[in-house]
């Protein structure tokens, strides 16, 4: 023990029986955010003693949640630090519950931040996105088809999008001017200039949309409105649309794709080793044992090659899950022929083509959860998911 | 075969066949190996071939299924052959997924693999490919 030279009131003897060993044990953790200063570090070390011993379970509650994020540590940091500038004020026995609460509070405060930052994002994007359409209305063939494509949006649509972006009048007044809030009159506004895109490059391509469901996938992705897409199932639509997946890669580049997921086009057997390594690699971030990866890379193997040879064209994605817990998600989608009988394709067993028809039941048992749904005629899409139990 | 580095050197010793995997190989290349494999059994007189499997990343159903056709198959040419250097991690997954390469002889790693042809198969040496 440090001699107590200048401790504050703090009840370090009733704080350290709590936790009878582990408080040895741990302490190094953030002894590295004490100052250099000899003389300084003797005064906060004595400070942080009380919570030393807390250590241990603020980082099992944050990394329980946010599993290997590099953000993680930064919560426990700022959680710790929350406790200590509250110290004085909370009785000793009271500080574990503290602290996990605050954990708590800190963990929910950087959700909000998250939400309100994808939420917010179409602000920080509007001159990427208007940028290339408002310069192309110079030359004359552009200028036609923002024209076009203005003239299809509803009355109201087009005089909130002009008023918006030509005459720059914010969402305060536009809404103060209906008689409705700025919330409502940004997400008026961004549906508004979904739908414009679309227009945009119906007009510019001189192309006809072949099903009635395309218009509804387009404009989901160009809302980025993840939902809906799933609902629509836009990522088989597109698998299955060529008009729409040409229309769709301007509106799907815009968007910033996320670093946690990756997508692998499946249509020859390298694809298959492609596939594998791009999963055993992105789960690879989070703390997945070598066996967990292994095990990872030959359910995707295994579902990879199904893709081969049932339906011959398909993609892969794999994503990285924080919430509810870390974890890998794989999704493998077709639009081939279609399972007919999925009960019998996840039998032991079950082969059509001399294998040893372990593929969808052997992937099943690899990963933690599997779903397979198919339609006879439209495709089939595994979703597994490997939790991280770490 | 392909440009670039060999994906999997097949190495003769008197009468054994060495074949090292060197990379992740794809369905397409597991069949290759398979032929090659086959082929060179007839053509060096082999009685014992040794497929060492340390580096591939994965043995699914159709590479364990493989490596079993290909031991049928070398059997039924007059060669035993054992499987050395499966990884701890793909031995795991291969016992989750629900299968193995039973039947098919297996060693720890090359040394191993060759004590056990040693031990069953006389090696001796071969004076040079027929049909040369």
């Amino acid at each position: 023990m440090p001699p107590p030279a200048a401790v504050p009131p703090t009840p370090v003897p009733t704080a350290a029986p709590l936790p009878d060993v582990s408080e040895l044990t741990v302490a190094p953790g953030p002894a590295r955010s004490d100052g250099p200063d000899p003389d300084a570090r003797a005064g906060s070390r004595a400070a942080t003693e009380p919570i030393t011993h807390l250590i241990p379970i603020v980082r099992r509650i944050v990394h329980a949640r946010l599993g290997g994020d590099p953000l993680a540590d930064d919560l426990v940091q700022e959680t710790l630090t929350r406790v200590m500038t509250a110290i004085d004020r909370i009785d000793a026995s009271m500080l574990e519950p503290y602290a996990i609460s605050t954990a708590r509070n800190v963990l929910a405060n950087h959700w909000r931040g998250q939400d309100r930052e994808r939420r917010n994002q179409h602000r920080a994007l509007e001159i990427a996105i208007d940028g290339p359409s408002d310069s192309a209305l110079l030359a004359g063939e552009d200028r036609s088809a923002m024209a076009t494509a203005l003239s299809k949006l509803s009355e109201r649509d087009r005089a909130l999008v002009l008023a918006h972006e030509v005459s720059g009048v914010d969402t305060a007044t536009l809404a103060a001017r209906d008689g409705s809030t700025p919330g409502a009159v940004a997400a008026q506004l961004s549906r508004a200039r979904a739908k414009l895109r679309i227009e945009y490059l119906l007009a510019a391509e001189h192309v006809e949309l072949p099903t009635p469901q395309c218009r509804a996938v387009l404009l989901a992705l160009s809302a980025a409105d993840r939902r809906r897409q799933r609902q629509l199932d836009a990522a088989r639509h597109l698998l299955q649309c060529n008009v729409c997946a040409q229309l769709s890669t301007p509106l799907l580049a815009r968007g910033k794709t996320s670093d946690d997921q990756i997508t692998v086009g499946i249509s020859v057997d390298a694809d298959i080793v492609t596939a594998r390594q791009a999963a055993r690699e992105l789960a690879s971030r989070l703390s997945f044992s070598a066996t967990a990866l292994t095990t990872i890379a030959t359910a995707v193997s295994e579902i990879a090659r199904n893709i081969v040879r049932f339906a011959g064209q398909g993609e892969i994605v794999v994503e990285l899950l924080r919430r509810p817990r870390a974890g890998v998600q794989i999704v493998a989608r077709d639009a081939g022929p279609g399972i007919v009988d999925t009960q019998a394709a996840l039998t032991e067993g079950y082969s059509t083509y001399h294998g040893l028809g372990l593929g969808l039941p052997g992937a099943r048992r690899l990963m933690d959860e599997f779903q397979l749904v198919s339609e006879p005629g439209r495709g089939t899409t595994v979703t597994m998911t490997k939790w991280d139990s770490r | 075969m392909s440009s670039g580095p060999a994906l999997v050197s097949i190495l003769r010793q008197d009468s054994y066949l060495i074949a090292s995997v060197h990379t992740a190989l794809d369905d397409s290349e597991m069949i290759r190996l398979r032929n090659n494999l086959v082929e060179q059994i007839g053509r060096y007189r082999s009685n014992g071939v040794i497929i060492d499997v340390a580096a591939l990343d994965v043995l699914d159903s159709f590479g364990a299924k493989t490596l079993a056709t290909i031991a049928e198959m070398a059997r039924l040419r007059g060669a035993l052959t054992v499987i050395v250097g499966i990884q701890p991690d793909v031995a795991f997954a291969m016992v989750q997924l629900g299968m193995g390469t039973a039947g098919v002889p297996t060693a720890l790693d090359l040394e191993e693999g060759l004590a056990y042809l040693n031990a069953r198969v006389p090696r001796r040496p071969v004076r040079g490919p027929l049909g040369d």
